[in-house]
């Protein structure tokens, strides 16, 4: 789960105050304190920690665009939440379109100074089950991945991320009725995914 | 209790043994089905919770204040008139969608004040101010009738459309 707030409420709305009006460092207070959690969020929904970058970048410049419109009607964190989510999903959209096929998290990725390895960070371990924890992760990663992006946005905010049927609800703009059912059938399509995995050996379950 | 009914249960708690009923578990003790559902259900739980915290490049920060200082010094038009009709919270079609109006009223105002600036097209009017001005010859003076005439034929046909332009000049 992303990283706790280190800031009170009270911090929170004080530092939202001084960047309304346009104090900068302000703002890169808000902006230290939210961005761990806004970009696991995206790159999870996004599977390209690069692209995550740019997008979380894109959605704090955004968020301190609008902030002078930001009435605190819904709390900070969802109110940023949502311009990410909007992001995340234009560019999933944008891949639909332009017709890029869902890609391996096995295969290098392609930047202009040329290929890289994507890493996925071990933190569960010591190197005897280091192996075993890295190929469940990338096969959990993918399953999640190959979720229709309404059930992927709606499973990575609640059991990843963490956040409420509330919150979600609000982020995503959905009554909460739709994020319950979009978690259920989130649910069982990995389930679903993870067992045709295990069944094709590629992952091993203890009964 | 049919299976289907213990599934739904086994999902919303993921299968977990301490928050199903008695009911569901004395399905679970006799159907080896559900039982591997729920035995399912668990291990992918534990699986995405075994994923790792992501944590943001340290860089990020800089590089958010680096782009505001940019932008405050020179901020698009577009994003300027988008950011003012619709907040950023919101997709981005309505954004777009938010610019296309925008540029549509300017278009539309635009036309309005210049055909404002035009004359009337009023054929009698013409006919009469350009005669006290300086009396046209023969040529011209047929070339306003004319443009007179189907001034009065094009009011005739927007009064009513039923009738036609050639039973206008019978």
């Amino acid at each position: 789960m992303a990283k706790a707030a280190t800031l009170s409420q009270a911090e929170i709305e004080g530092f939202v105050e001084r960047a309304k009006r346009g104090d900068r460092q302000a703002f890169g207070r808000l902006v230290d304190e939210y961005k761990d959690k806004i970009y696991s969020y995206v790159s999870r929904m996004l599977g390209d920690p690069y692209e995550a970058e740019d997008v979380t970048q894109e959605a704090f410049v955004r968020a301190y665009r609008s902030l002078p419109r930001f009435r605190g009607a819904s709390s900070f964190h969802t109110w940023l939440y949502r311009i990410a989510s909007n992001l995340a999903i234009d560019v999933v959209r944008r891949r639909k379109r332009n017709d890029v096929s869902a890609f391996s998290l096995d295969e290098p990725l392609e930047s202009d100074d040329g290929e890289y390895e994507r890493e996925i960070a071990d933190d569960t371990g010591g190197p005897a089950d280091a192996t075993g924890t890295r190929e469940t992760q990338v096969a959990v990663r993918r399953a999640i991945m190959d979720l229709p992006e309404k059930l992927r946005d709606v499973m990575i905010l609640y059991e990843l991320q963490g956040e409420t049927y509330e919150d979600i609800a609000e982020i995503l703009d959905v009554p909460l009725g739709t994020v319950k059912s979009r978690l259920f059938n989130a649910r069982n399509q990995l389930k679903d995914r993870l067992q045709s995995l295990v069944e094709a050996g590629e992952i091993e379950v203890e009964q | 209790m049919t299976c289907v009914e213990v599934r739904e249960h086994l999902v919303v708690c993921w299968g977990d043994a301490d928050e199903l009923s008695a009911e569901v578990l004395a399905h679970l003790a006799e159907c080896e089905d559900c039982r591997l559902e729920a035995i399912l259900l668990r291990e992918t739980r534990i699986m995405l919770r075994s994923l790792p915290d992501e944590q943001a490049p340290a860089r990020l920060t800089e590089g958010v204040l680096v782009r505001l200082a940019a932008e405050e010094s020179q901020p698009g038009l577009l994003a300027r008139m988008a950011a003012w009709f619709v907040p950023e919270d919101r997709p981005a079609w309505t954004r777009a969608a938010a610019v296309g109006v925008a540029l549509a009223l300017a278009v539309a105002g635009g036309s309005v004040l210049y055909h404002g600036q035009q004359p009337a097209g009023n054929a009698p009017d013409t006919i009469v101010a350009s005669t006290q001005a300086q009396l046209p010859g023969q040529a011209e003076y047929d070339e306003l009738l004319l443009r007179h005439r189907a001034l009065e034929a094009s009011q005739a046909l927007a009064d009513d459309p039923g009738v036609s332009l050639v039973s206008y000049y019978r």
